[in-house]
C-alpha cells in the first residue's frame, strides 16, 4: 500500500506503522544529511535520527497542514535536536578538527530513493537552490552558521568580526527573501 | 510596545534559532493573540527549512531504521498498529481484542495521566531555563555597560545634532581595548512605524552598527565587534525601512560625531 506524501503524518498519528516506514524512508535522506551537517559525526548523527523519528511517532498528531509542510515540520524536529546534542556533548571543536574526515565519511554513502522520490526531490532541490543561490553570500553565511552550528547573533559576529547590528540586519533580510522565494514558489 | 514589524523581524530570526530567549518569549506571547504574526513565524520556519533542503540527502545505513522501528515498540509498550498485521488477522481475534484492550484501557489511562504530568513539568522547566536564560543575558548586557562605564579606557564621543534634529545628542562610551561602545542618544524626534534609526560606524565606508527605535525621544544600543578605533572615522544616523538596510539609502543625519 503506499500512502500519499500528504496524508502520511496523519496516518502516523493515527498509529499505522507502515505509513512511518514510509515517511522514514522518504525523509530520513533529508534529516540525515541534515544531522550530520549539525554533528558532523555519523555515530552521532544516526543517534539523533533515531531518536527524532522516535519524536515524531510520538508527537504526530501535533501537526497542523495549515502551519506548514510535512518535511518541515521534521526538519524543524531533527534540527532541534541536533543543535541540543551538538550544545550537550560540546563537540564543536571535535567537529572542527574532525572537518576532513566528515566529508569523505559523507561522502561515501548512497542514496536508496524511488523514481516519484526522485522527481519530488530533484524539482524541490531545484526551487531550494535557487533561492539560495539569490542570497547574497554574506547572508547565506549568517543564517547557516544560526541554523547548523546554532551560534547566537553575538557568536556570529564574534565569529564573522562584524558588528552585531549588521549580522542581525543580514539575517533578517535574507530570511526575508527566502520567504518571498518560498511564497512565489508555491 | 513592540510592532508588528518588529515581531515580524524577530520570527525571521527565531526561525533560525537566532532570536535571544526573551525576544522568543515575546514573540510566542504575542503569536497567541496575532494570526498574523502566527501566519509570518510559520512561513519563516518554512523558509528555514530550506536550508536542510538544500543539503545533498545522505541514506542512512539500514541498521539505523531497523532501531528506529524497534524504538517504537518500546517506547508505546507495544502500542503499535500494524496496519498491515491487523488486515491479515482472522475475525475471531477482534473478539479476543476487545476484550484484551477493555483490561488494558485500565493500564492505558494511568500511562497518559503520567505522561501528562511529565508533559506539565517539561513545560515548566523549559520556562524556568528559559527565565534564566533571560535573566543572564540581562546580567551579562548590565556587566558590560558597567564595565564599559567604568573602564580606564573608556573613551567618550559626542555626536551632535544636525539639520534633521537639532536638539538631538548622542554620547559614545567607546572601549577600544573590548572594541565595544554603549551610545546613548536624547531628543531623537520618534520614527513613524515603518522606519527604523540605523547607526553607522564611518571607516572607508558605512557598516551598520545596529537599528533602534527611539522612545520618548531616548535610545540606547550596545555595539559589539567594533573595528579597530584607528579605523572609526566618525558615527552617523540615518532614519531607514524598518529593519534596517546594508548601506545608508541617504545622509540625512539625525546626530553625527568625528572621532
Amino acid at each position: 500500500m503506499t500512502v500519499e506524501t500528504t496524508t502520511l503524518l496523519s496516518a502516523v498519528a493515527q498509529g499505522d506503522t507502515i505509513a512511518f516506514e514510509q515517511l522514514y524512508d522518504r525523509y530520513s535522506p533529508t534529516l540525515y544529511a541534515l544531522l550530520l551537517r549539525i554533528l558532523g559525526n555519523p555515530e552521532d548523527a544516526q543517534e539523533v535520527l533515531q531518536e527524532s523519528f522516535v519524536k515524531v511517532w510520538t508527537n504526530a498528531t501535533s501537526y497542523d497542514t495549515a502551519r506548514g509542510s510535512e518535511a518541515a515540520f521534521l526538519i524543524s524536529i531533527a534540527r532541534s535536536r541536533g543543535i541540543d546534542r551538538l550544545r550537550s556533548r560540546k563537540i564543536r571543536s571535535d567537529r572542527e578538527n574532525d572537518a576532513g574526515r566528515e566529508i569523505s565519511t559523507v561522502s561515501s554513502f548512497v542514496v536508496n530513493k524511488t523514481g516519484a522520490d526522485d522527481a519530488i526531490q530533484s524539482q524541490e532541490q531545484k526551487a531550494v537552490r535557487g533561492a539560495l543561490a539569490e542570497l547574497p553570500e554574506a547572508q547565506r553565511v549568517a543564517l547557516q552558521l544560526a541554523y547548523f552550528e546554532g551560534l547566537s547573533q553575538s557568536e556570529i559576529a564574534a565569529r564573522l568580526g562584524e558588528p552585531l547590528g549588521t549580522i542581525k540586519t543580514r539575517m533578517q533580510l535574507g530570511m526575508k527573501k527566502l520567504r518571498e522565494h518560498l511564497k512565489a514558489f508555491q | 510596545m513592540m510592532t508588528h514589524e518588529e515581531f515580524d523581524s524577530i520570527a525571521a530570526l527565531d526561525a533560525v534559532g537566532a532570536a535571544t530567549a526573551e525576544e522568543a518569549r515575546s514573540l510566542d506571547a504575542h503569536a497567541a493573540g496575532c494570526a498574523d504574526c502566527r501566519r509570518a513565524r510559520d512561513e519563516y520556519a518554512e523558509a528555514a527549512s530550506l536550508l536542510a533542503r538544500d543539503l545533498t540527502p545522505v541514506a542512512p545505513p539500514n541498521d539505523v531504521r531497523d532501531h528506529v522501528i524497534a524504538s517504537l515498540d518500546e517506547d508505546a509498550g507495544g502500542d503499535v498498529i500494524d496496519m498491515e498485521s491487523r488486515r491479515m488477522n482472522p475475525w475471531w481475534l477482534a473478539t479476543a481484542a476487545t476484550l484484551f484492550l477493555a483490561l488494558w484501557g485500565w493500564r492505558e489511562v494511568g500511562i497518559r495521566v503520567a505522561r501528562e504530568h511529565v508533559k506539565n513539568q517539561q513545560a515548566e522547566i523549559k520556562m524556568l531555563n528559559d527565565e534564566n536564560a533571560t535573566l543572564q543575558q540581562q546580567k551579562e548586557k548590565l556587566s558590560l555597560e558597567m564595565q564599559a562605564l567604568g573602564s580606564s579606557g573608556t573613551k567618550t564621543i559626542a555626536l551632535s545634532g544636525q539639520q534633521a534634529a537639532p536638539t538631538a545628542s548622542a554620547r559614545v562610551f567607546l572601549v577600544p581595548d573590548h572594541r565595544r561602545a554603549i551610545v546613548f542618544f536624547s531628543n531623537l524626534p520618534e520614527n513613524p512605524k515603518d522606519k527604523s534609526y540605523q547607526l553607522w560606524i564611518i571607516t572607508s565606508k558605512p557598516q551598520s552598527a545596529g537599528v533602534f527605535d527611539a522612545s520618548h525621544g531616548s535610545a540606547t544600543i550596545t555595539i559589539e565587534n567594533l573595528p579597530v578605533e584607528t579605523e572609526i572615522k566618525a558615527l552617523a544616523v540615518t532614519l531607514e525601512p524598518r529593519g534596517g538596510v546594508e548601506q545608508p539609502t541617504n545622509t540625512n543625519f539625525f546626530v553625527m560625531g568625528k572621532t
